[in-house]
């Protein structure tokens, strides 16, 4: 009865076939991959910023339409696990610049995935989210980097062999920092909680740009510069040898890529591990709860909630995602400063759990992805082009210097446009999903009186 | 909260004065509308200094020789009046821009967080209007009762109208959504407007550090020398002037918001909305005119503020902005004596910190901003309504 | 024993004393009826028992504790639960899921095992679900467990409140007009629901209620308060000739 309605269309018969569709994903893999061979080899080209720009962006976006495909899930898997572990990797010894690019987006997923918890399932805006970012970075950064510090002066440093544990431990110390931030003032309503998180955004910053005396904690304003990396396992330098031999891949720098190689599967070990924790929790009683929270504290309460202890578990629980990236990003940048976890950093991660769509994990993955590439791909490329095409151009209209401006209007137009995101949450997409189904049966819907 | 309660509290520190004042004296306009809000004035200064004196001489009894060969009670005495004059003049900055967030959240109940940009591009105005009169070879012939009026009114009705315009363009079409919704458009249009300030004035002036251009200004170099006891001050004329030009803005304020028809519509837009609609209210022009208010008071301040630290950015509204929205909750955030009081008694606390930490080697003043943000969660966790807001019980 | 015990129970918002030293006693089992003009002060009432509004003096005992000081959830978890006057669902919730949030305080799978999906999480879950939909089936809401809470009906949202405050397995059940925006069929099936549910999970029920042949028909003791004030407390009938209540309803 539903297909009659339905107006026939071609294209959505094709697409109702999964093996069809699964077919279309595989072609749209391989194309926007051998785009990428051809434009990596053609840098010289007058358009290459353009094709770049649209090229990559196209091809990163494949896995978010590779999990919305309407197949099986083990197709869906197969293809994934092949896409990110093998496409991926082959690109990016082909230009390290995707390689670098895959990896910033990964970390900023994993950021904004713990956000997400805060903002997105339990409702709680937080604006200083960086904060625990700068705690796992600084964790790492202060026991292994060479600076001048209390660390190195008094050889209380670490061997980077250890940075297994120190990812554990930027897990716990940031779950620690989020829940003593956290109890004081969890109590205050909305708005008052995102100014205060905002001031201590800003307090971390401040502590790290000062704490270089009375006694050196964090190199002050200067940053912590050679950071510890993980030590490079034998077998993925000889496999990255092996694999760039059998496609013939002319290497510029066999270690280092090989180290930013074994970056990229860190990153992608670790957004893989939080969206398993953030699906399984949101699929809880606890992600239970904190939808309650979000939608009505009073009743949420009068059910048996526990604010406090629901709302210190969100923000734990973001804040130790957040650790864990930051523990990651120190390693692999191998320079931190206080620069770079400002309150435009936390706007940021904010504006891809927004623009994504609040509290849907697979929104706020393409936006993480949307967001990093503008900011570290698009604007750069679009700049490149303008300036290209108009050479007078004054360097204060210079596209990549408009990045808060940008997150900003995206803020802006989302919130009057579409504050559910690109992607709404599934609870939404279930809504919008009935209404249409009622259009179909072309009968209100009215509850019977029983 | 009472009509009474938007702008009188019951328990505001001038209250046990003015029973003693006759009902016939306090029914006339000089005392309703001049003499009680300057009152009041005098009355949050002196209380506020009084009790930070006492705080400071406290510190200084716990600690008597934080560096050795200083002893802090010497210290405090000599800078004291220094400390007072420093503090009121900041003081006044900030409660101006605290009542355009208070004024705001009266109406709408939501935190204007683009206000900050609103005092920041008033700051920019006032840059430019003077650099505007300097290039018309105006600026050495004007005298200070002309140039901080024009100053003052040029980047007030600027940043009136940007406020206006805001509220028209982003928030208006938010009207009812969840709370958060608005905070968030607040946020974005913080970085917009920055970053627009920032082209602008790449583009035309080449630069984006904007230098006042005071140097040349005779009247405002020389200090005006004030005497107590035996301790000779020098006050800077901008001091002088910011003080003048706060107190006359805000002597009208509370004669607009209390003594005109137009001030009764905008008390009663904040009351009850649906009301005051019913009652032949404009409510959306009272919201406009709420906006236009506090901006231009935000846009006049930044001026203010530009002229007595030199140099302004686009990114100068921030911090001053989250310490005027300190100020708008210390004092009780929606009701207007309580942004006077805030931000009078934070501009002092600010400036003993600044003068006091100085002293203490491990700390220093650049740890002042996390001081008074300490102050803002303290006030939020302990007294979230205020010094002189209403406690509001949620309704279940 | 009684179940339940106001002594003095009072709550000023500023001069105004909305509850004033209320005392009654409820007994176990009992269906207990809390009527008044508007403003009286009943759901206020309701609000101090569940912590949601602290009473400014005056002891509230459960079972012969003084509850006075615990916090909402912690009531909830001892036993106490409510629906509300102006309905409170989670409304982008499905019903299911809304019944499911009060079963919180009954689960026991932490943050740990809930990421890792242990078997005893999974059984819990299937568990909590099993429960959910029963209820639903209870009060009349089986077939919709799946639709948002927000697209019901208001007769079939107050049913729902209904469910989810069982779930959370109380032994006393406060309902705050239950009855209201039901027609009179409706609130025949409403009565059968309430004694139903009282004699199957063993409860006590606080009713406030504004239909008159309603609470005359299902309690078996009525308070009236007024102005905060208890002016009677006694069975239907006797409350109903009581001249103080009259008047409260139909003086001045």
């Amino acid at each position: 009865m539903a297909a009659a309605s339905i107006p026939q269309n071609p294209v959505q018969d094709f697409l109702k076939k999964p093996i069809n569709v699964t077919l279309a994903m595989i072609a749209y893999v391989v194309v926007t991959t051998v785009a990428m061979v051809l434009i990596s080899n053609s840098r010289q080209a007058a358009l290459y910023p353009l094709f770049n720009m649209i090229g990559f962006t196209a091809f990163i976006l494949s896995p978010i339409l590779i999990i919305s495909i309407p197949a099986p899930n083990l197709w869906r898997g197969l293809l994934l696990v092949a896409f990110v572990f093998f496409v991926v990797p082959v690109i990016g010894l082909v230009n390290t610049a995707y390689l670098e690019l895959a990896i910033q987006i990964s970390l900023f997923a994993g950021m904004a995935l713990g956000l997400n918890i805060v903002v997105g399932f339990a409702g709680l805006l937080d604006l200083g989210y960086v904060a625990f970012f700068a705690s796992g970075a600084y964790l790492w950064g202060m026991f292994t980097s060479e600076a001048n510090t209390v660390f190195r002066q008094n050889g209380w440093t670490v061997d980077p062999a250890n940075f297994y544990a120190f990812l554990v431990l930027g897990i716990i110390v940031a779950a620690i920092i989020g829940i003593l931030l956290g109890s004081p003032v969890i109590r205050l309503k909305g708005d008052y909680l995102a100014i205060v998180t905002l001031g201590f955004g800003e307090l971390i910053r401040i502590l790290a740009r000062n704490l270089d005396q009375p006694v050196n904690l964090t190199n002050g304003s200067q940053g912590l510069h050679s950071i510890g990396r993980p030590p490079l396992p034998d077998f993925l330098q000889s496999l990255t040898d092996g694999v760039a031999d059998f496609f013939q891949i002319p290497l510029a720098a066999p270690g280092p890529i090989a180290r930013q190689l074994m970056f990229y599967f860190l990153a992608i070990g670790l957004i893989g591990l939080i969206i398993v924790v953030a699906r399984s929790l949101e699929e809880s009683p606890i992600g239970r709860a904190w939808t309650a929270i979000r939608e009505d504290e009073v009743a949420a309460r009068a059910m048996g909630v526990s604010l406090v202890r629901m709302k210190l578990l969100a923000f734990a629980t973001g804040a130790s995602f957040g650790g864990a990236v930051g523990v990651l990003y120190a390693a692999k940048q191998t320079f931190i400063d206080p620069t770079s976890f400002g309150l435009l950093q936390s706007i940021g991660i904010l504006v891809m759990v927004i623009v994504g769509g609040m509290g849907n994990i697979k929104g706020v993955l393409l936006g993480a992805m949307i967001i990093t590439l503008v900011d570290q791909h698009i604007l750069n490329n679009l700049s490149a082009l303008i300036r290209a095409a108009v050479p007078t151009l004054p360097s204060s209209l210079d596209p990549t210097k408009y990045q808060p401006f940008i997150f900003g209007l995206l803020l802006v137009l989302m919130m009057i446009f579409r504050p559910a995101g690109l992607l709404p949450a599934a609870r939404r997409r279930l809504e919008l999903l009935a209404e249409r189904e009622e259009k179909i049966e072309e009968e209100p819907k009215t509850k019977k009186v029983k | 909260m009472s009509a009474e309660a938007y702008l009188r509290p019951k328990r505001g520190l001038a209250s046990p004065l003015t029973g003693v004042i006759p009902e016939e004296v306090r029914q006339t306009w000089f005392y309703k509308f001049l003499l009680f809000p300057v009152g009041q004035m005098i009355i949050f200064i002196v209380g506020a200094s009084a009790v930070l004196t006492l705080l400071a001489y406290l510190v200084a009894l716990l600690v008597p020789e934080p560096r050795p060969g200083i002893v802090l009670a010497d210290q405090i005495s000599r800078q004291l009046p220094g400390m007072i004059i420093s503090g009121i003049t900041i003081g006044f900055v900030y409660s101006m821009v605290a009542l355009g967030y208070t004024l705001v959240y009266g109406v709408l109940k939501f935190i204007n967080f683009a206000h900050s940009e609103i005092f920041m591009v008033g700051a920019v105005t006032g840059y430019e209007i003077m650099l505007r009169i300097q290039e018309a070879g105006l600026l050495q012939q004007m005298s200070p009762f002309m140039l901080v009026p024009t100053l003052v009114i040029g980047s007030g009705l600027l940043a009136g109208l940007l406020a206006v315009l805001i509220e028209r363009v982003a928030y208006r079409p938010l009207r009812g959504a969840p709370r958060l919704v608005p905070l968030i458009t607040a946020i974005g249009l913080s970085f917009v407007l920055q970053d627009v300030v920032r082209a602008f004035f790449s583009l035309t002036r080449n630069a984006f550090n904007l230098t006042y251009p005071l140097n040349n200004l005779e009247w405002l170099r020389a200090p005006v020398r004030l005497t107590f006891g035996e301790a000779n001050v020098n006050v800077r004329v901008t001091s002088i002037l910011i003080v003048v030009s706060a107190v006359i803005m805000l002597v009208a304020l509370n004669y607009f918001v209390n003594g005109t028809k137009w001030g009764r519509a905008i008390r009663a837009t904040s009351q009850d909305q649906t009301m005051a609609g019913l009652l032949g209210i404009n409510v959306n022009l009272m919201i406009s005119l709420t906006f236009f208010l506090g901006g231009s008071l935000g846009g006049a301040s930044g001026a203010l503020y530009g002229l007595n630290i030199g140099t302004v950015t686009p990114y100068v509204g921030f911090i001053p902005g989250l310490k005027a929205f300190t100020a708008a909750v210390l004092g009780g955030i929606g009701n207007l004596t309580g942004a006077l009081l805030g931000g009078l008694t934070l501009g002092i606390i600010e400036s003993f910190l600044n003068g006091i930490l100085v002293y203490f080697p491990a700390l220093g003043t650049r740890y002042t901003d996390i001081f008074t943000f300490s102050i803002l969660i303290l006030i939020l966790i302990f007294r979230p309504s205020g010094l002189l807001g209403e406690k509001v019980d949620e309704k279940v | 024993m009684s179940i339940f015990e106001s002594r003095g129970a009072t709550r000023r918002f500023g001069g105004l004393v909305a509850v004033d030293s209320v005392s009654f006693a409820v007994e176990q089992g009992e269906i207990f009826g809390l009527i008044g003009p508007n403003g009286a002060g009943k759901t206020t009432m309701f609000n101090l028992i569940t912590a949601l509004t602290p009473p400014t003096s005056g002891q509230l005992l459960f079972q012969g504790q003084n509850i006075v000081g615990k916090q909402p959830h912690q009531i909830a978890a001892m036993g106490i639960a409510r629906t509300f006057q102006n309905i409170r669902l989670f409304g982008n919730l499905s019903a299911l899921e809304n019944v499911k949030v009060a079963q919180h305080t009954h689960t026991h799978a932490n943050v740990f095992a809930g990421i890792l999906g242990t078997p005893g999480a999974r059984e819990e879950a299937r568990r909590v679900e099993a429960k959910a939909r029963e209820l639903l089936r209870l009060v009349g809401l089986g077939e919709s467990a799946d639709e948002k809470a927000k697209n019901f009906s208001y007769g079939d949202q107050r049913r729902l409140e209904i469910a989810r405050a069982l779930a959370l397995e109380p032994k006393l059940l406060l309902l705050d007009e239950p009855g209201a925006g039901m027609n009179p069929n409706e609130k025949g099936i409403l009565s059968d629901l309430i004694r139903q549910i009282r004699d199957q999970f063993n409860l006590t029920i606080i009713l406030i209620e504004h239909h008159v042949p309603l609470v005359m028909g299902l309690c078996d003791r009525i308070a009236v308060l007024n102005f905060g004030q208890l002016i009677a407390l006694g069975k239907p009938a006797e409350v109903q000739s009581d001249p103080a209540v009259i008047d409260a309803y139909l003086g001045d």
